[in-house]
């Protein structure tokens, strides 16, 4: 492990990658913070103005949302959009802010219970083997069958809208690749004599998974986790920008890029006039994602040297 | 055995052949000679990474990135191969210089089939039709004893066992009759009952061809019914040379004495067999002096300074000892003749 | 391998029939009436429970589940797949007619990144060339960190907000006016680029090829960095085996131990990589559609997404189903196609 943490450290794209993904957690937990929220929801994001168009950065609160704000009894704490607007006067610069709450809860979660799902049910089915191997095979190539967005995207539709229901979608149909890998490498320990001897002394099945095959297969499951989290935020934002992921205002990077859409070619003569609605917003979701993949990459690189020095 | 009048098939002459690595040079073969005539077997043996392959890439001119041969000539038929180009060379290999590897297993390409593998350096060297392609094929695979060879040309690699996967390289390489053969270590990865096997078969065909092979391997005892002469080589170079005879019953180098002690033999114990203590040295960092040193039980203050020279100590024997008339003493108390015996 | 085909073939309906059942699970979560509502195209049925009840009986809604299951099967083998409110047709109409428009978008995307692609890998592998290296890497960290969505809007505000010169839609209105409105063009493969020039409208396909340029790049861009990138180490890999050299042994000319010994070969793993980019190109197309308005199956399905139109969403992922299975075979096919190991196993 600690030779890891040394690899890792030492490569410059992993630690480009860290370093990056230091900041975001940084984001994260200083969010209140660093953009101080005016609902007792925080992660409805505020809007400036009822203006449909975006607004550039620097736009002030309106008059209209002051008054609003003011009857409330609301004190006003930011004055200012300093990533401008999206439509509907959604502030920017909060909605990215606490997008990378979501985002890291949404990668996080869903990794972690689809690793879970993938865990169990290929460790099952290595190691029972016969027919609960075959149906739990033949399962995962059902699940497989559906192409990941098409299947997150019905299944959210379903659901209805909300973070939860996507995270739920991502899950139900992201553990099939978990479970491949761990049952790969259950089988090919399972042959190992340290498990055939843990079996001729009679110790129980399931403690012979917990126990000593697991350890010695779950490494490259986390890699592959790792790099998956990227790949998650991506679909779990694709989703918002489809409209069928976050619920109208939620602080959500995806939903921001979908504000954008509709705004990104500019008005007639003014080409890209609206560039500050699409461009914060894609930032953000770019460094958090390729964060992720540095980081990934040089973990696969340390535990597939093979790979090390292709491109 | 060994017979002047005959012809000189190869002679190489000061071969060096090396690495440019990213860590430094590493001098694979550096100045190696020997000769070899019409018909003749030379065994080159040596522990692995003592630069036996690197010399047989470096005769036909296949070496890998970064290998390059700096120096030396190598006379084929008394023309300098070192000095022909690519599209010369293509012209050889395969038609009078043809190799077999060590790895049946990967060294044939397994989405191809064993008949379109067998006949290729015909089509290549010839330009042969089709079906007398495929006629030519189902012969050699009769000359190599595989059984029902016309089913065989139609499979693939994987479908055939280690021993008929070496057999069918075996009859690659003679498809056009070459000259000369080279056979890097070609029983090495194959169980002991095949390894016999094969090696009869290369004898008799040796003789059915009058071709001249060079037999690379680690295990003297391979090639002891095979050779007629052997070159011993240590870290690169040559460092005992003479006829198969002289190595068994009078080896003068410490490190061919070290092999032959360490051929499992019938009327030894299997405990008593001691191989040579220590390792092959890191290329990138040989030692002073003697390279073998480190390893030698002969091994004096000279030795640990300066390096022998390859010479002429008795009739036709070369050896590179300090010490050469010292191991001499005590091979004499062990007669090697185990092995040998089989071939006498 | 013939035999291996067939067998393959065989194995079809089976996983046909498991992604059926899992989309009916999926369908099954809502209410029967929300079902119901997939059926109709008058809500204003659903607002008389008796109505609405015979016609839950009709469709078997709220049968127990294998009587459910079956039903429901038999309608989609009678391609009845409900009504979409999103497109005002049946399901089954809105997939056909939009079925052109996306297989003309997939289809342009996937084989000129396997010809070039491939091709383009081998080069890369054989001779050290700077600028092809350096392109491959670059596509791959773009392919690697931009999401589809976020490289679409890229191209759109480049070269359409402020170039203009990739438009989105399929067809500008003039030619649109022309292709579906006019009686003089015939449709022969609703591929309007191939229509247009059958028709001998060079306007009209420069203006469709217009429309086509920015989703296909879109679509194909993460392709393109994944099968460059096998293909390059692949081939590497490759032409360092020990049968590359037994080839060069026996005196084979370098291009034929490229071209012969070491493609084929290095083309095993780039057939599962190849399969796994169209697998993503066929979600691609969701968010590809929906960027430029291109109005194809991807666009309808987001939009009907968008309405909750159940119906619509259901057919779409069948159909999409279908296709990733019948994608799923021809890699297999492939493979088998290359690799003796697997076709005489
Ligand atoms: N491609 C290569 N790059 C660097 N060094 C090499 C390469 N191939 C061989 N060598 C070096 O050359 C030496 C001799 O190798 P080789 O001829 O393969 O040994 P062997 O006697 O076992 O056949 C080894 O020390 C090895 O490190
Ligand atoms: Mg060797």
């Amino acid at each position: 492990m600690n030779r890891i943490v040394k690899k890792l450290l030492s490569n410059t794209t992993s630690l480009i990658g860290l370093i990056l993904l230091f900041v975001f957690v940084i984001i994260a937990v200083f969010a209140p913070i660093i953009a101080p929220p005016l609902f007792s929801d925080p992660y409805q994001i505020p809007r400036m103005s009822w203006d449909t168009e975006p607004q550039p950065p620097g736009f002030p609160l309106s008059d209209d949302m002051i008054f609003i704000y003011e009857s409330m009894g609301e004190p006003i704490i930011r004055d200012k959009a300093i990533f401008g607007t999206a439509q509907g006067g959604y502030d920017i610069f909060y909605g990215l802010i606490w997008g990378t709450r979501t985002a890291f809860r949404i990668g996080i979660v869903t990794v972690v219970f689809s690793m879970l799902i993938g865990v169990i049910l290929g460790s099952i089915a290595a190691y029972f083997g016969g027919w609960l191997d075959e149906l739990l095979m033949r399962i995962t190539d059902i699940f497989l069958s559906i192409p990941f967005l098409v299947a997150a995207m019905v299944l959210t539709t379903i659901l209805g809208r909300g973070l939860d229901k996507v995270m739920i979608a991502l899950v139900f149909f992201g553990w099939m690749g978990y479970a491949r890998v761990i049952r790969g490498s259950i089988l090919c320990a399972k042959e190992d004599v340290y498990v055939m001897a843990a079996r001729a002394l009679g110790v129980k099945d399931y403690s012979i998974i917990v126990r000593h095959l697991l350890p010695n297969t779950i490494f490259p499951v986390m890699v592959q986790a790792s790099m998956n989290i990227g790949s998650m935020v991506i679909t779990a934002a694709a989703l918002s920008f489809l409209g069928v992921g976050a619920p109208l205002g939620y602080a959500d990077w995806g939903q921001m890029v979908s504000f954008a859409r509709n705004w990104i070619i500019g008005s007639p003569g003014h080409a890209g006039e609206y560039w500050y609605a699409v461009f914060f917003p894609a930032v953000f979701i770019v460094l958090f994602v390729l964060s992720w993949n540095l980081v990934g990459d040089t973990l696969r690189d340390i535990m597939d040297p093979r790979l090390r020095g292709e491109l | 055995m060994v017979n002047d009048n005959k012809t000189k098939i190869l002679q190489v002459k000061d071969l060096k052949t090396y690495f440019f690595t990213e860590n430094g040079i590493v001098k694979a073969v550096d100045g190696v000679d020997f000769e070899i005539y019409q018909g003749e077997t030379l065994g080159l043996v040596g522990e692995s990474g003592c630069g036996k392959s690197v010399t047989a890439f470096s005769i036909v001119k296949l070496l890998d990135y970064p290998g390059k041969t700096v120096g030396g000539q190598v006379f084929f038929r008394g023309e300098d191969l070192l000095k022909k180009n690519e599209k010369q060379m293509r012209q050889i290999r395969g038609k009078e210089i043809s190799l077999i590897f060590q790895e049946p297993m990967t060294s044939l390409n397994p989405v191809f089939t064993i008949g379109f593998q067998i006949t290729e350096a015909l089509k290549v060297h010839y330009k042969i039709s089709k079906p007398k392609a495929q006629e030519k094929a189902v012969q050699l695979l009769k000359k190599v004893d595989i059984p029902i060879p016309e089913q065989r040309i139609n499979e693939y690699p994987h479908q055939l066992s280690g021993g008929m996967r070496q057999r069918a390289m075996i009859a690659m390489a003679l498809a056009c009759d070459p000259v000369l053969l080279i056979a890097d270590e070609p029983t090495t990865s194959l169980d002991v009952t095949i390894q016999a096997q094969i090696l009869e078969l290369m004898k008799t065909l040796l003789k059915e061809f009058n071709s001249s092979l060079i037999m690379i391997t680690h295990d003297l005892g391979v090639i002891a019914e095979i050779a007629d002469r052997i070159a011993v080589m240590y870290a690169g170079k040559i460092v005992e040379y003479t006829d198969t005879r002289s190595i068994f019953y009078n080896p003068l180098h410490p490190y061919t004495y070290g092999l032959l002690t360490s051929i499992p033999r019938l009327d030894m114990d299997i405990e008593k067999l001691d191989s040579i203590p220590g390792l092959v040295p890191d290329p990138l960092h040989f030692p002073e002096g003697c390279k073998f040193h480190p390893r030698c039980p002969f091994a004096t203050a000279k030795c640990r300074k300066e390096e022998p020279v390859l010479k002429e100590v008795e009739n036709k024997h070369l050896v590179r000892c300090w010490h050469f008339e010292k191991v001499k003493e005590e091979a004499k108390k062990i007669a090697f003749t185990g092995r040998l015996a089989v071939s006498e | 391998m013939l035999s291996y085909i067939i067998r393959r073939i065989l194995i079809l309906p089976l996983i046909l029939l498991g992604v059926t059942f899992l989309i009916f699970c999926l369908f099954s979560l809502l209410s029967p009436m929300e079902r119901l509502a997939t059926y109709i195209n008058d809500p204003s049925v659903l607002k008389n429970p008796q109505s609405a009840q015979r016609l839950i009986d009709k469709y078997h809604l709220d049968e127990p589940f294998p009587s459910g299951y079956v039903h429901w099967l038999k309608s989609l083998l009678r391609f009845d797949f409900g009504w979409s409110p999103t497109a005002n047709q049946p399901v089954w109409e809105a997939i056909m007619q939009r079925l052109p428009a996306t297989m003309e978008l997939v289809l342009y995307s996937i084989i000129p990144v396997i010809l070039v692609g491939i091709w383009l890998g081998v080069i890369s592998a054989v001779h050290h060339n700077d600028i092809l290296d350096q392109f491959i890497r670059v596509t791959a960290i773009i392919g690697w960190s931009l999401p589809t969505f976020i490289f679409g809007l890229l191209i759109l505000f480049i070269f359409y907000g402020m170039l203009g010169w990739l438009p989105p839609g399929r067809l500008s209105t003039w030619a649109q006016y022309i292709v579906y409105a006019e009686e003089g063009f015939k449709n022969y493969t609703y591929f309007i680029t191939i229509d247009s020039l059958l028709n001998g409208r060079l306007d009209i396909f420069w203006d469709a090829l217009k429309h086509l340029i920015g989703p296909i790049i879109t679509l194909s861009y993460i392709s393109w960095a994944y099968l460059l990138r096998i293909t390059r180490s692949s081939m590497l890999e490759t032409l360092r085996k020990d049968y590359i050299r037994t080839a060069r042994s026996k005196g084979v000319d370098e291009k034929t131990v490229i071209h012969q010994h070491a493609r084929k070969n290095a083309m095993i793993p780039v057939v599962t990589v190849a399969g796994m980019m169209i697998i993503r190109m066929l979600g691609g197309v969701v968010i590809t559609e929906t960027v430029f308005t291109y109005p194809g199956l991807g666009f309808w399905a987001a939009s009907s997404a968008q309405q909750l139109d159940y119906g619509s969403i259901i057919g779409f992922a069948l159909l999409f189903a279908f296709l990733m299975v019948v994608g799923n075979l021809i890699v297999d096919v492939s493979y088998a196609l290359i690799d003796p190991r697997v076709r005489l196993e």
